[in-house]
This record gives structure tokens, C-alpha cells and sequence, in this order.
């Protein structure tokens, strides 16, 4: 582990700005200066100033201690979404991949049609009429997103299937669950992984948009997209409601996409 | 050299852009003194078809100088003739006599008589139902220009009910060769449509307008949702009159020479419904009071909403003389009355959670809010963050405007946020029995709510027929009073609404009834 650091000098910064920012989302309970919840009504849209490092919005909430907060909404919302499609993504993937035939035809069917459609208005639909909340914007990105990740397991698992050790297992009579599980899972973990990092910012900026147009997290939950939204009302006379959402969203995007590139680096054997 | 080239270039474009993007803090292009042909509105439009008898798309075809009706209200509310030069009742106060004027003309050319306007408000009649919940009518004849109009029961707003926007007058005429609800219908404004759709209308003169000279030739009118674009076309000239200018954008106006304000007190209320239907948590009247005393409404309009409301506490605005100050709200700002009326009603926190429960049952509550009017959504967390530390759970439920009316009279909702206006026919006694006057299997379908009270019913029937002045502001007063002992809803605020132009322009009024935005009064500045 500490070699890989000492070898890939990028992708050990990158990985402690993570770590950071996991720590934070973590730790937003104890980090808020204030109550991201319960602000002063008297004390609205107040400018940056020592009380409020970041100003105050419109119902007096300190905006520091919000866009902590909703590190940890945000990352929180990310992270099921990620893990949830590189699930279904792989169930379906391995299935379509290993049995062939119908199975396959099928899935691959459902994922064309997923494919077919433009991702970010299907989910404003599907979110739409399921109505605005947390899961729901996680289950509406999950049905536009899972198929991209079938079709790439699926790839792995043809090429993999005529492998001769999943043929002498075929021929010890190991069980397919068995055979799925040790030899097939581990062999295409690296690649949904990587895949799986490098989706985490395009995800968080697709969770936001949502949260923005209010198909996603609802007042008063501090969600940065949410937040943008409010602040979009000030956007003239109270700017920071607009700018510091924005930068605490442009931070976590970019170092996320900086450390899904740099994990492919080291986890990809074709890049080595 | 090349290189040079580019690099001045691409500093000019920044440079254009950084003026002309930041040229609105000034004005911008607002001192070009705008052209004198053209005059260009931005607007809201919920109309989809200028049919005038359809939902209440006839607010639009009068907001944008098109139609006209019988009689019209000023800027104090007071009723004053428009194409009807003078009416009056008989003395048995069923008939009622309007004497048409006699120089108008539809904009075809067609001559107004009393026929037509006869055709008009049967046509009105036929096509929607809200037409009989104004008044209802034994028989209208047209004798010259004297239109006669007989009711069953004696009916002292008839005037101020032919100043809706339901009623305005059309030339049935046209009709079928024209299809008004998609080229617009025949009437008597200043302007007629030369375009319509619901995102942008052009307007053009109407050469045969009766009332003087119309300035302009062209009246373009985008509509501009969204507040803060409609603030920044304003800014960078791309309208020269804006409406509706909200609370966030107010102040870059105001103090800018450039701009001329005018801003008055609406007679719309920003209101909570409650609904207090049996099996709702609401129907305890002690969780009502405590929901309406733990509102802290003041701050809400005086400082969230900077002062561009007014706080609210009474059904009626006090802009219009019905007794505001004397009105008496038992549910006042009282954060700790009201967790006393929760502890007796048997709401306590018991697996302390911070919501208050009883049998189980969190004192959670479903918020119904629209967000097309950028208030609503403020008070909306406004309230549930007051209310939670009360122990109130209220959940915001944003949907679209179009499901709004549907789910009020369905009454699926715990609250639900409206902004109403109280007084379109004159008086406030249609908008206090819509929402308030017991629904009987569906008498009184827009009490979606439960309120049913037999005292406040049999003081609204007294009303109905009440023609002395004195009297109608008696009982519309206690009618009030009656609602506010009961909780019978949560009172905001009423707005103030503004109408902003550059001062090229002159002449742009906001009326209070919200009827007038586009006159043949707005004209170039000299």
C-alpha cells in the first residue's frame, strides 16, 4: 500500500484530499461553526463577516456551517448511488455475460433502451413524478445510470467466460454461484471500481442539478445543488448564497474526478 | 504579430462582455430613451389561449389592453363606468338598467350595442361555470343602448361583478370565422393581438379604439417567469416595464434614478388553508391555534420578505377599510402559548425524537406549496422551521401550480399555500364564501378544508342580500373575527406589488385589482 503511494506521488495527494473530505462529510455533525438548521430570522442575508464566515441566508442560517452539512448529504447521496449502480450494474452484467442466450438478450435489450434515452431528462422525469426527495433522486439516477455499467461487465465477463480456468472449474463441477463469486467477481472488480471512482463527481453534479431544478433534496436539507437554487433568488443583491455552494461543489467534483483518474493509473495493468 | 492580434481580440470580447454583463448595475441601455413605436412589457402569463371565458385566461386578455368590460375599478377600488356610461337599480333592487355607451367600437369596426354585450355575457354564462357563482340571472335584455339585466334575488354587487375579467365584452359576432381561442377574441381595448403564444404576445394599435389616441403602434410582451430575468431584462433594456418585481431584486431599483417605482398595497392574502376534516390532525382546534401562534409572522414579512409584505393576521388586506385594526387574532406571535395549547391537547415528545406524538402518531404535517411566486416557498420554511421547535414536523410538498386548485378542492393537504386576491368583484364577500362557507357534498366545492360553521353561513347568507354599506362592512367584519377565533386559517401576509418602468416610459400604474397592467395611458415620456 505505502509503496503504491511512495510509486504514484499524484494519487497519494489526491487520495488525503479524499480522505479529507470523507472526514469532513463524516464529522459534519462536530464541524459546523452553528446550526445548519436553526438560524436567527433578524439576521437574514447577512455579507461574510467574523460571526458568519460565509454570510447568512435567507431565513439567517449560518452558510459555512450548510455547506458542511451538506458535505455529508451530498457525498452520502453519491456514494449509495455509486455503490447501488455498480451493483445492479454487475448482477446484471455477470448474468447477461456468463449465460448468454435469452438472459442476454433481454437485459441487453432493457439497457439499450436505457441507453437510448437522454440520462438527465428521463431522471428529471422519473423524479418528477415519483415527487422530490432523497431516495427518489437516487432511484431515478440509478434507472437512467445502471445500464452503462451492465453493458461494461457484461464485455469482461465474454472475454473472460472461455478462460481455461473457469473452464476447469466448469469441469470440476464447481457450482456456478461458486464460479460467479471466486473467479468471475474478483476478475472484473479493478474495472467497475475504477469506473464506479470515476463517476463519483459526474454523479454528484447530476445529484445537484437535480436538487437545483427541485426534483432532489427538499428544504431545509443543506444540499448544495438546493442551495444554489435558493441562493439563485439573491443572485444580485446576496452573491454569496451562489458563489460558495458553487466552489464547495467545483472542490469536491474536481477532486474526485483528479482521483478516479489517478486510480486508474494504478489499478489499470494496461496503463503500467 | 499574429498572435498579438488574437490576444487583442480576445481581451475586447472580455472586455464587451464585462460591460454589458455588469451594464444593468447602472441602468445599462435603459438611457438609450427607448422607441418611441414600441413598448415592450415583461410579464407573467398563466394563459395558455386568450379565450377570455376560459379558466381565468380573461385576466390576460385585460392585462394586456385587449379586452375591455361594463365598468372597471380605480386605484382606491371605487367602481367606475368604462363601456357602460351609467347604470342604476330599480327599487325593488332586481332590475338593474347599464346604459351602453354609444361611441364605441369593437376593433373590427362593429358598433357596440346593447345586443352585443347581451351575446357576450350569455356567452360568458354558457361557457363557464364561475359565471353563476358571481350572480345569476332571470333574464338580460337589450333595448338600443340600454342593457337590462333582472335577478331573482337582489344582488348590491352587480356592478363590481361585470368588472371580471369573465365578463369582458366580445364581439360574438366574429365568431365561428374567428377562432378566438387561438387568434384572440374581438373586443374594445387599445390593442389588438397581431401574435399569441403563452411565452410572447405582440400587440398592435387598434385603429378604432374608442377612448383617445393610442400611443404605440407595437406592444411586444414576453412573459418572463422567473423573477430575477424578469429584474435583469428590466436592467439591461430588453423591457422597457417590468411587473411584479420581487423582494431579492427591489432594492437595485429603488434609489436608481433610472427607474420609476410604483408600488402598492395589493389586495391579495398570502394564506395557509388548514384543513381541519376529521381524521386531520388539524381539526383539534388546540393544534390549530398553537400551529398559528407559533408563527412569528412579523419577522417573516418585516425582514425575510424586507417590508415587501405586510404581516398578515386577518382574512381581508388593510388596504381595504374592513376593520383591520379592530380585529382581534387570539392566535397572535406566542411561542409559549403555544406549546401550552400542544401539551393539552395530549401532543408530547415522548421517545424524544423532537416531534411531538400522541397514540403512537408523529404531529407531522404535510405542507402543499407551489414555488411560481417566490414567496411562497420563503414562508413555507419559514413556518417549518418555527414550528419545529415547537415539535412540529411539517414536510414541504412542492408541486406544480396546475395541481394546486385540484388538490385544494380535494382537500389533499394538511396545509396549503395560496395567494388569493380578495376582492376581484369589489368587495370581499365572494372570496369569504369560497373558501369558507360549509361544502355540502360539493355546494361549495372550494372549501376543500372541513370549515363549517352555521353562525358564520347564516351570516354570509345575510350578506348576499345586504345593499346598505354600513351594514356589508359590519358583517364582513365579524365575518372575520368569526374565522380568527376559529383558526380557520393561517395568514401570512398580503403582498405589495409593483409595477416598475424606465422613465422613458410614462404613465405605468399598478391598480390594486390587478386587472390593468397594459392602458392606452402608458405612453412615451417627454
Amino acid at each position: 500500500m505505502i509503496e503504491t503511494f511512495k510509486r504514484n506521488k499524484l494519487f497519494a495527494i489526491y487520495s488525503a484530499a479524499v480522505v479529507v473530505i470523507l472526514l469532513v462529510a463524516i464529522f459534519a455533525p462536530y464541524l459546523t461553526p452553528q446550526d445548519p438548521f436553526d438560524g436567527n430570522m433578524r439576521n437574514v442575508l447577512q455579507p461574510p463577516s467574523a460571526e458568519h464566515l460565509l454570510g447568512t441566508d435567507k431565513l439567517g442560517r449560518d452558510t459555512l456551517s450548510r455547506i458542511i452539512a451538506g458535505t455529508q448529504v451530498s457525498l452520502f447521496m453519491t456514494i449509495c448511488l455509486v455503490m447501488l449502480l455498480a451493483i445492479v450494474g454487475s448482477v446484471v452484467g455477470i448474468a447477461s455475460g456468463y449465460f448468454g442466450g435469452k438472459v442476454e438478450m433481454i437485459l441487453m435489450r432493457l439497457a439499450d433502451m436505457m441507453l437510448a434515452f437522454p440520462g438527465v431528462v428521463l431522471a428529471i422525469a422519473i423524479a418528477g413524478i415519483l415527487g422530490g426527495s432523497v431516495v427518489n433522486t437516487i432511484l431515478a439516477l440509478l434507472v437512467v445510470g445502471w445500464a452503462k455499467y451492465a453493458r461494461l461487465v457484461r464485455s469482461l465477463v465474454i472475454k473472460l467466460r472461455n478462460n481455461d480456468f473457469i473452464i476447469a472449474a466448469q469441469v470440476n463441477g464447481t457450482k456456478t454461484i461458486n464460479i460467479l463469486w471466486r473467479h468471475v467477481l474478483p476478475n472484473i472488480l479493478p474495472m467497475v471500481v475504477i469506473t464506479g471512482a470515476m463517476d463519483i463527481g459526474t454523479m454528484m453534479m447530476e445529484i445537484a442539478g437535480l436538487s437545483f431544478l427541485g426534483f432532489g433534496a427538499q428544504p431545509p436539507t443543506p444540499e448544495w445543488g438546493l442551495m444554489l437554487n435558493e441562493g439563485r433568488q439573491y443572485i444580485q443583491t446576496a452573491p454569496w448564497l451562489m458563489i460558495y455552494p458553487g466552489v464547495a461543489i467545483f472542490i469536491v467534483v474536481a477532486t474526485f474526478n483528479l482521483w478516479g483518474d489517478s486510480l486508474r493509473d494504478v489499478l489499470d495493468p494496461r496503463q503500467q | 504579430m499574429f498572435k498579438w492580434k488574437k490576444l487583442l481580440t480576445a481581451a475586447i470580447c472580455a472586455g464587451t462582455l464585462l460591460v454589458t454583463g455588469c451594464g444593468g448595475g447602472d441602468g445599462g441601455s435603459a438611457s438609450k430613451g427607448g422607441n418611441p413605436d414600441v413598448l415592450k412589457v415583461g410579464v407573467t402569463n398563466f394563459a395558455d389561449t386568450l379565450e377570455p371565458t376560459q379558466n381565468y385566461f380573461g385576466w390576460v386578455v385585460m392585462r394586456y389592453g385587449l379586452g375591455e368590460c361594463l365598468t372597471k375599478f380605480d386605484e382606491k377600488m371605487n367602481i367606475q363606468p368604462w363601456l357602460a356610461e351609467k347604470w342604476e337599480v330599480s327599487d325593488d333592487k332586481l332590475t338593474w338598467t347599464f346604459k351602453i355607451r354609444d361611441n364605441v367600437k369593437f376593433s373590427n369596426g362593429t358598433p357596440l350595442t346593447a345586443e352585443a354585450v347581451k351575446n357576450s355575457i350569455e356567452r360568458a354564462f354558457a361557457k363557464n361555470t364561475r359565471a353563476a357563482t358571481f350572480f345569476e340571472y332571470e333574464s338580460i335584455t337589450a333595448d338600443g343602448q340600454n342593457l337590462v339585466i333582472t335577478t331573482k334575488k337582489p344582488l348590491p354587487g352587480m356592478p363590481g361583478y361585470l368588472a371580471d375579467p369573465l365578463f369582458i365584452i366580445v364581439d360574438t359576432t366574429a365568431e365561428p370565422a374567428r377562432d378566438f381561442s387561438k387568434q384572440g377574441p374581438i373586443c374594445t381595448g387599445p390593442y389588438v393581438v397581431e401574435s399569441f403564444v403563452k411565452e410572447r404576445a405582440v400587440m398592435k394599435r387598434n385603429e378604432n379604439y374608442w377612448d383617445g389616441q393610442v400611443p404605440y403602434a407595437t406592444v411586444e410582451i414576453p412573459s418572463i417567469d422567473d423573477p430575477n430575468t424578469r429584474a435583469m431584462a428590466l436592467q439591461s433594456g430588453d423591457v422597457d416595464v417590468a411587473v411584479n418585481i420581487a423582494a431579492g431584486d427591489i432594492d437595485i431599483f429603488k434609489g436608481n434614478d433610472k427607474f420609476h417605482i410604483d408600488e402598492i398595497s395589493s389586495l391579495r392574502v398570502v394564506l395557509a388553508r388548514l384543513n381541519q376534516k376529521p381524521d386531520h390532525i388539524l381539526s383539534d382546534p388546540k393544534v390549530r391555534a398553537a400551529l398559528i401562534a407559533g408563527c412569528d409572522r412579523e419577522t417573516y414579512n418585516d425582514v425575510l420578505l424586507k417590508k415587501t409584505f405586510i404581516p398578515g393576521k386577518a382574512p381581508v388586506p388593510p388596504s381595504l377599510d374592513y376593520g383591520f385594526d379592530q380585529l382581534k387574532d387570539p392566535n397572535a406571535y406566542n411561542p409559549e402559548r403555544a406549546a401550552k395549547l400542544l401539551d393539552e391537547a395530549g401532543w408530547k415528545d415522548s421517545d424524544g425524537d423532537g416531534i411531538r406524538d400522541k397514540d403512537g402518531k408523529n404531529l407531522s404535517l404535510d405542507f402543499v406549496v407551489y414555488n411560481s411566486r417566490a414567496e411562497l416557498p420563503l414562508y413555507a420554511e419559514a413556518v417549518q422551521s418555527d414550528l419545529k421547535k415547537l415539535g412540529f414536523d411539517i414536510k414541504i410538498n412542492t408541486v406544480d401550480y396546475n395541481l394546486i386548485d385540484n388538490m385544494g378542492i380535494k382537500g389533499e393537504y394538511d396545509l396549503l399555500i395560496s395567494n388569493i386576491t380578495t376582492a376581484n368583484t369589489g368587495d370581499p364577500e365572494i372570496f369569504l364564501s369560497w373558501y369558507w362557507k360549509t361544502n355540502a357534498d360539493g355546494s361549495n366545492p372550494q372549501n376543500g378544508s372541513g370549515y363549517s360553521n352555521p353562525a358564520y353561513d347564516a351570516k354570509l347568507d345575510e350578506l348576499a342580500s345586504e345593499f346598505d354599506a354600513a351594514k356589508r362592512r359590519q358583517l364582513i367584519i365579524d365575518l372575520q373575527q368569526i374565522l380568527l377565533d376559529d383558526g380557520a386559517a393561517l395568514f401570512f401576509g398580503y403582498p405589495q406589488t409593483n409595477i416598475i418602468n424606465a422613465k422613458y416610459v410614462d404613465g405605468v400604474v399598478m391598480y390594486p385589482s390587478d386587472y390593468y397592467w397594459i392602458t392606452n395611458l402608458i405612453k412615451p415620456a417627454k
